[in-house]
């Protein structure tokens, strides 16, 4: 009698753990779903380059995506035929608010406004680069009403 | 939101720690199966302050880190409970201080919530505190400890307190190197000298473990130092090496340290020495089978019997109470735990934060998987403890320390992680960790699920001995159901009596610390009742006491009036008796002398090994004799010179199949190829003669009162076989009648290594009309005389009922 009623305590207790378990999984896929959303509905500021090369016309390029990669390589996203550039030279990447520039250990190096750049770097408007014989011109897009000051500021780099 | 989510994940908890608690206060009620009994109390103590303390943590938790990760804390204080409760439930002395570490770990823990979260201060005084760990660890070569007063000194202690100052000096370790590594993480780190001090000062302290023969811990500093490297540099190169080092410091510890060798021997090959050095490992093992599936419930195991389960061998505990159902729990919420701890590592704000939170939660991993894979046998023994379940004030405190640490790095909203240029390290320690996990957890489901059954069985079982004191055994009956072996006491207290001492080298005994011997051991499934009782009863009370259903009486063949007058004439003799039935080979009598009384076990203990008379050999079916020249009628009858076809056609030169304990025949190729023998297989042998050719089939054990279809017939184990044509067989018997007597017989003599032998046989005569009888005398002296009295006498008793 007290064995069938302590039977069905264990099983309870069972239960108990697993509901534990399930409410965390739930939970779980509740907040996973919850950032999702979060991060398709989140507006990233487009960038805008204009691509100058040593010889040619400048040509503007306009992207959508948070990371660009330059280069010879025609996989890059910007894809130049420059014997001096390497295959993957640089990057540019859209996080902390801002876009950052780095140098892909590329043979000739990555030039921001004629500085020879070691760490990424934020780039805004106005800025220049020069990866190969190219440079490079950058127009970042005001978004949500934060100047590019104010992200420049926040992100501690004053 | 997180403090609704983490609100209502400790109420589930709190829901869980209840049910736990109450099944606890019942649990003696079913053990003894009555509900007068003394109720277990004195943990709800645990349970209220478990509740009081995290209901206070949550509130502190929610309004000083309102963004701290919502899951870390119900993890832990799910884990913490959970040990508490086990720890109280195996030892309510320990209970009680663990639930004050419980106190004292969740004051700092509030006290830390108000750190800043940026941890700053860990970074600045990265050298003080790791050299103030260092200092208080090589403490303990000088002023070491150890609370149960032997084994390793790693404990700094005064006055009933005591602290282990390897436990907070892992996390130390963690946040010196994470300090270390992230202030010179933009500088490349293809270096090596810029590792140079951290190598240094691991080094330090693996080699103060070392010292101290503290290897679990010796090893959890490589591992962490390892992971640390390698999420910091991404060079898998470091993993290898460090891989090699450990391989080659086993090896060499292996061949140099005793205590590394005793531990990797008793974990490769267990089963080789149950009761010595694989002691620990066995019983966890067995604790862990006992468990089961469905576990026999919280406080109606016996965990207790693994030894230091309330720390080391805790995880085997808990797989025995809850089973491979609570095992997989446990998994997952540490699965879940570490989960949360690494995610909050890839979103840290920044690069020593990200470094110590996956540090804090590599140790919680590892430190939970050594120990795990340890008590499931994946892995040597290492005598670390389970974070937030173990009991132990240092490790429970540290595992606080860590979650503070963990909850800290995850509150933060408005701060973007930082950039993370090499993720894979970060995979592969979460996939690591959690794949050590699952393997843990098919490990626990090989040993409860596949092999469990199996190893229940083993007669070193302990629990078995304690199903003996909670569910009567069968009885042993004579053959008019008087009882021979019996079963008295009541429900917990339950023993064997001997009714019939005179029969114990044959009926054998069952004894908690010497075991069982003779048909207590041959038939022991029956008698404890794992066989014969329908598979639903024995599965309904497996369920709910983790024991079999009542044991079933035997009936045996014996019949102890025969019995009685055959120990009688032999009293005072050193030989064997056996009598019977030449037709359905049903044994009346198997008398071995000199004997023993079981009940005298508890005093004589393992001496009655080394007796000289060997009481505990049951000489009518164990022990063996030559058989010299009682043969003779046997060899005429088959008419060959050759004795080897004489032993083939009376099958002497086999064991007979039966439900006892029984000696193959030996054949002694020192002295003339003769057949060492046993007086049961002389007497199968010569049933030829009283029944025609025929030789029955040997039976004891002739039927089982069972349940549902009260006696049940037990057939003989063998088949009844032709040794003589039926007219030889005849003929022999007549020939051996002796004028004036209305019985065939013979007397042989043979010479043993020890002793003289006299051999008497004797039976019915072919033309006999009630039940065919053969008897079987042996004595260990040359006395035909009083062999042939023995048998003469107890034959006409049997023949005159």
């Amino acid at each position: 009698m007290i064995a069938t009623l302590v039977l069905l305590l264990r099983l309870l207790l069972a239960i108990a753990l697993y509901a534990f378990l399930g409410w965390t999984l739930w939970n779980l896929l509740r907040e996973f779903k919850q950032q999702s959303d979060k991060l398709a509905t989140q507006k990233k500021p487009g960038i805008t380059l204009s691509i100058k090369p040593d010889q040619g016309s400048e040509s503007k390029r306009q992207f959508s995506q948070p990371e660009i990669l330059i280069g010879r390589d025609t996989k890059c996203d910007v894809s130049i035929t420059d014997e001096a550039l390497s295959a993957h030279h640089a990057r540019l990447t859209y996080h902390h608010g801002q876009w950052w520039l780095e140098d892909l250990d590329s043979t000739n190096g990555t030039f921001l406004n004629r500085e020879k750049l070691t760490t990424a770097a934020v780039v805004i408007t106005g800025d220049h680069f020069k990866c190969g014989n190219t440079v490079f011109g950058i127009q970042v897009e005001d978004s949500d009403g934060l100047s590019l000051r104010d992200a420049f500021e926040l992100g501690g780099l004053s | 939101m997180n403090r609704v989510t983490q609100g209502s994940l400790l109420k589930l908890a709190a829901a869980f720690l209840f049910l736990q608690a109450l099944i606890i206060t019942l649990a003696p009620a079913v053990r003894a199966r009555t509900w007068d009994v003394d109720y277990r109390l004195s943990h709800w103590v645990a349970f209220f302050v478990w509740g009081l303390f995290v209901l206070r943590a949550h509130q502190s938790i929610v309004r000083q880190l309102p963004d701290a990760d919502p899951y870390l804390f119900p993890m832990t204080s799910f884990l913490s409970g959970w040990g508490l409760l086990t720890v109280w439930r195996l030892d309510p002395a320990f209970g009680t201080r663990q639930a004050v570490w419980l106190i004292v770990s969740l004051l700092v823990f509030l006290f830390g919530l108000g750190l800043p979260s940026t941890l700053d201060f860990l970074r600045k005084y990265k050298y003080v505190l790791l050299s103030g760990g260092l200092l208080l660890t090589a403490f303990t070569l000088i002023f070491g400890t150890n609370p149960i007063g032997y084994g390793p000194r790693l404990w700094l202690g005064c006055c009933g307190l005591y602290f282990q100052p390897s436990e907070p000096l892992k996390l130390l370790l963690v946040a010196y190197l994470a300090a270390y590594l992230s202030d010179r993480i933009p500088i490349r780190l293809n270096a090596i000298p810029l590792l140079y001090p951290t190598i240094l000062l691991s080094g330090v302290a693996i080699l103060l473990l070392l010292f101290q023969r503290d290897l679990g811990t010796a090893s959890i500093f490589i591992a962490l130092y390892t992971i640390i490297i390698y999420l910091a540099t991404g060079r898998r190169r470091t993993v290898v090496i460090s891989l090699l080092i450990l391989v080659f410091m086993g090896v060499a510890g292996y061949y140099l340290v005793d205590i590394i060798r005793a531990r990797i021997d008793s974990w490769a090959n267990p089963w080789t020495d149950p009761e010595g050095s694989s002691y620990q490992i066995i019983q966890s093992i067995l604790a862990i089978a006992h468990g089961g599936l469905d576990g026999r419930g919280p406080g109606l195991g016996s965990p207790a019997l693994v030894p230091v389960a309330i720390s080391d061998f805790i995880y085997a505990a808990i797989a025995e109470e809850t089973g491979l159902t609570g095992t997989v729990g446990l998994i997952a919420i540490f699965s879940i735990l570490l989960i949360r701890g690494l995610r909050a590592a890839i979103f840290a704000p920044d690069i020593f934060r990200r470094l110590l939170a996956a540090g804090v939660t590599a140790y919680l991993g590892v430190q939970a998987l050594l120990i795990i894979s340890g008590n499931l046998r994946l892995l040597p023994l290492t005598g670390v403890t389970l974070p937030f379940i173990s009991y132990g004030g240092s490790s429970l405190l540290t595992s606080f320390v860590a979650l503070l640490i963990l909850l800290h790095i995850s509150n933060h909203v408005d701060e973007e992680p930082a950039p993370l240029p090499r993720p894979q390290p970060y995979y592969a320690l979460g996939a690591f960790l959690c794949a050590g996990l699952f393997v843990a957890a098919l490990a626990n489901g090989w040993w409860s699920i596949v092999r469990g059954p199996d190893l229940l069985t083993r007669p070193d079982n302990p629990r078995r001995i304690i199903e003996d004191r909670y569910v009567p055994r069968g009885e042993l009956l004579d053959r008019s159901n008087t009882v021979i072996n019996g079963t008295q006491g009541t429900t917990g207290s339950y023993s064997r009596v001997y009714e019939y001492p005179a029969l114990a080298s044959v009926t054998g005994y069952n004894h908690p610390i010497y075991g069982q011997g003779g048909l207590e051991a041959s038939l022991d499934e029956y008698l404890r009742g794992t066989r014969g009782n329908p598979a639903a009863a024995i599965w309904w009370n497996h369920l709910l006491y983790g024991m079999s259903p009542d044991g079933l009486d035997i009936r045996l063949s014996i019949d102890l009036n025969l019995q009685q007058r055959a120990d009688a004439l032999m009293e005072g003799q050193r030989g064997a008796v056996v009598l019977l039935n030449a037709q359905s080979g049903e044994i009346f009598v198997l008398s071995s002398h000199p004997t023993f009384d079981p009940a005298d076990l508890n005093e004589l203990g393992m001496e009655i090994n080394k007796d000289p008379d060997k009481p505990l050999i049951n000489r009518t079916a164990q022990g063996l004799y030559p058989l010299g020249t009682v043969i003779r009628p046997f060899a005429q009858a088959v008419t060959q010179t050759e004795l080897q076809s004489a032993y083939e056609a009376f099958g002497l030169n086999r064991a007979p199949l039966i439900r006892m304990p029984v000696a193959e025949p030996v054949t002694d190729t020192n002295n003339g190829q003769d057949l060492h023998v046993s007086p049961l297989q002389v007497a199968l042998a010569a049933a030829a003669f009283s029944n025609h050719g025929d030789i029955p089939a040997p039976r004891i054990a002739t039927a089982v009162n069972t349940p549902n279809d009260g006696w049940v017939v037990l057939p003989a184990l063998g088949a009844p076989r032709k040794a003589l044509p039926a007219g030889t067989a005849d003929e022999t018997a007549q020939s051996l009648i002796v004028d004036g007597q209305n019985y065939w017989s013979h007397v042989g003599e043979a010479e043993s290594d020890e002793s003289p032998i006299t051999w008497f046989i004797g039976g019915t005569p072919p033309n006999w009309q009630a039940t065919p009888l053969v008897v079987v005398v042996l004595l260990e002296e040359d006395n035909v005389q009083l062999a042939e009295e023995i048998g003469s006498e107890l034959l006409t008793a049997a023949m005159n009922p």
